[in-house]
């Protein structure tokens, strides 16, 4: 299996050591700390289209920076907050990580981290889909 | 005209009166499943309905004792006013709902507008996780008359009787499997059930409040399609049951059809079943 970029590694370490209530407080923590979209991005996200069925409506976008590291934005609605904590885990552990680093990131990777004991395992397909969505993101820098 | 069975709805105003009261116990049930450690309405508990409704280990609800064990945790009575509400246009309130009447609870409503509708109005969200003292709670024998299983949805469709098909309009046709933007996972094909008209749920609701739609605008949309209350038994299913949940309520409570039922096996069960016809 490949290795996790490092900050990413150390956050699902940090999870796999918690208590289910910490790993409730910590996802809460991440969903309320995920930085609103910068205003330069913010007519770009206008032209996205309406999601049907009132599903959570991810707006991604992935810039690369001058060292060649790959830095993402996000606009998820405060509605959804489990969503919102896991694209800022996955924020957190891979901006500013190259391109290859990101396309490895196997999609189950979060399986060690045990938040279905906070949120059930349902939930967790956001994990996948932000992921898959930050991927294809990236691959236009390839 | 009205809703044929208004008790079964109230009002955000009723809520933030009575949302403490004794006798009443508001329960919030989300999809998202932190939305009610962020805030939630004074007083109320949460059901999730996955982690507190579902069986362990089988894919079926929790059992009538577990069931017992959970209302009488949330300290509930056999008497108890029960109000659901949550986000998403109450999509799991609906379900969460339904559950407590297969199990035999009678006093239940949904608070109109859910979750959107109380933020809406900007009224207050607490974090304070309220204890309830434990009562003794009795539920009832399961009440099948309003869950359908897969052989009686076979035999609908085979007699050409009422199914609806709450699912996006390209899950019933088959191009995609799950909802936009859900993982395409859960059945093995895609397409409707013989003979299933297709009314999506969403329908039901005013996008701008999550409120339900007028009684007239709620009978057109139903019988326009030719989903008649005097049509007999009618089966609405989704994915898994829980956007049909909100259909089934609208059907059961606010039109008032004598015979409703939720296919909670929906297309995660029929679009995998060996033999099953499918139609596209």
């Amino acid at each position: 299996m490949p290795k996790l970029p490092p900050k990413l590694q150390e956050i699902v370490d940090d999870f796999a050591g918690m208590s289910r209530e910490e790993k409730l407080e910590t996802l809460i923590g991440y969903a309320e700390s995920l930085p609103a979209l910068p205003d330069r991005l913010k007519a770009e996200r206008d032209k996205m289209e309406a999601v049907p069925e009132c599903m959570t409506p991810v707006f991604l976008i992935a810039e690369k920076q001058d060292d060649g590291g790959i830095i993402f934005h996000v606009d998820i609605p405060p509605q959804s907050p489990t969503v919102r904590g896991l694209a800022a885990i996955l924020l957190n552990g891979l901006n500013g990580t190259t391109l290859e680093e990101i396309l490895t990131v196997p999609t189950d990777f979060y399986l060690p981290m045990k938040l279905e004991e906070a949120v059930s395992q349902q939930r967790l397909h956001g994990f996948v889909g932000v992921l898959q969505h930050m991927k294809h993101a990236a691959l236009q820098w390839a | 005209m009205s809703y044929v069975h208004p008790e079964y709805l109230v009002d955000t105003e009723w809520v933030a009166a009575h949302s403490t009261d004794l006798d009443v116990r508001v329960i919030e049930s989300d999809e998202d499943p932190l939305l009610y450690a962020i805030g939630h309405i004074p007083g109320a508990a949460q059901v999730d309905w996955f982690s507190t409704l579902q069986h362990p280990l089988r894919r079926d609800f929790l059992t009538r004792e577990k069931f017992e064990e959970v209302a009488s945790r949330l300290g509930i009575t056999n008497d108890t006013t029960i109000v659901f509400y949550g986000d998403k246009s109450n999509w799991f309130a609906c379900y969460a709902l339904w559950l407590f009447q297969y199990y035999g609870h009678k006093n239940v409503k949904i608070m109109n507008g859910g979750r959107l509708k109380w933020e809406k109005e900007n009224r207050p969200l607490v974090k304070d996780v309220p204890s309830y003292a434990e009562t003794k709670y009795r539920a009832k024998e399961a009440d099948k008359s309003i869950r359908a299983f897969r052989d009686e949805v076979l035999k609908q469709s085979n007699a050409k009787k009422p199914l609806v098909d709450v699912r996006s309009p390209k899950e019933y046709s088959g191009e995609l499997i799950s909802m936009p933007n859900y993982p395409q996972e859960g059945a093995t094909r895609g397409g409707h059930i013989p003979g299933a008209v297709s009314i999506p749920w969403a329908q039901a609701v005013n996008e701008a409040d999550a409120t339900f739609k007028t009684p007239e605008e709620l009978r057109t949309l139903y019988e326009g399609k030719g989903i008649k209350s005097d049509a007999g038994e009618v089966i609405a299913y989704c994915r898994i049951g829980e956007r049909s949940s909100l259909t089934w309520f609208v059907l059961k409570y606010l039109l008032g059809y004598p015979k409703v039922k939720n296919y909670d096996g929906s297309w995660t069960e029929w679009g995998n079943l060996v033999d099953a016809p499918i139609e596209k």
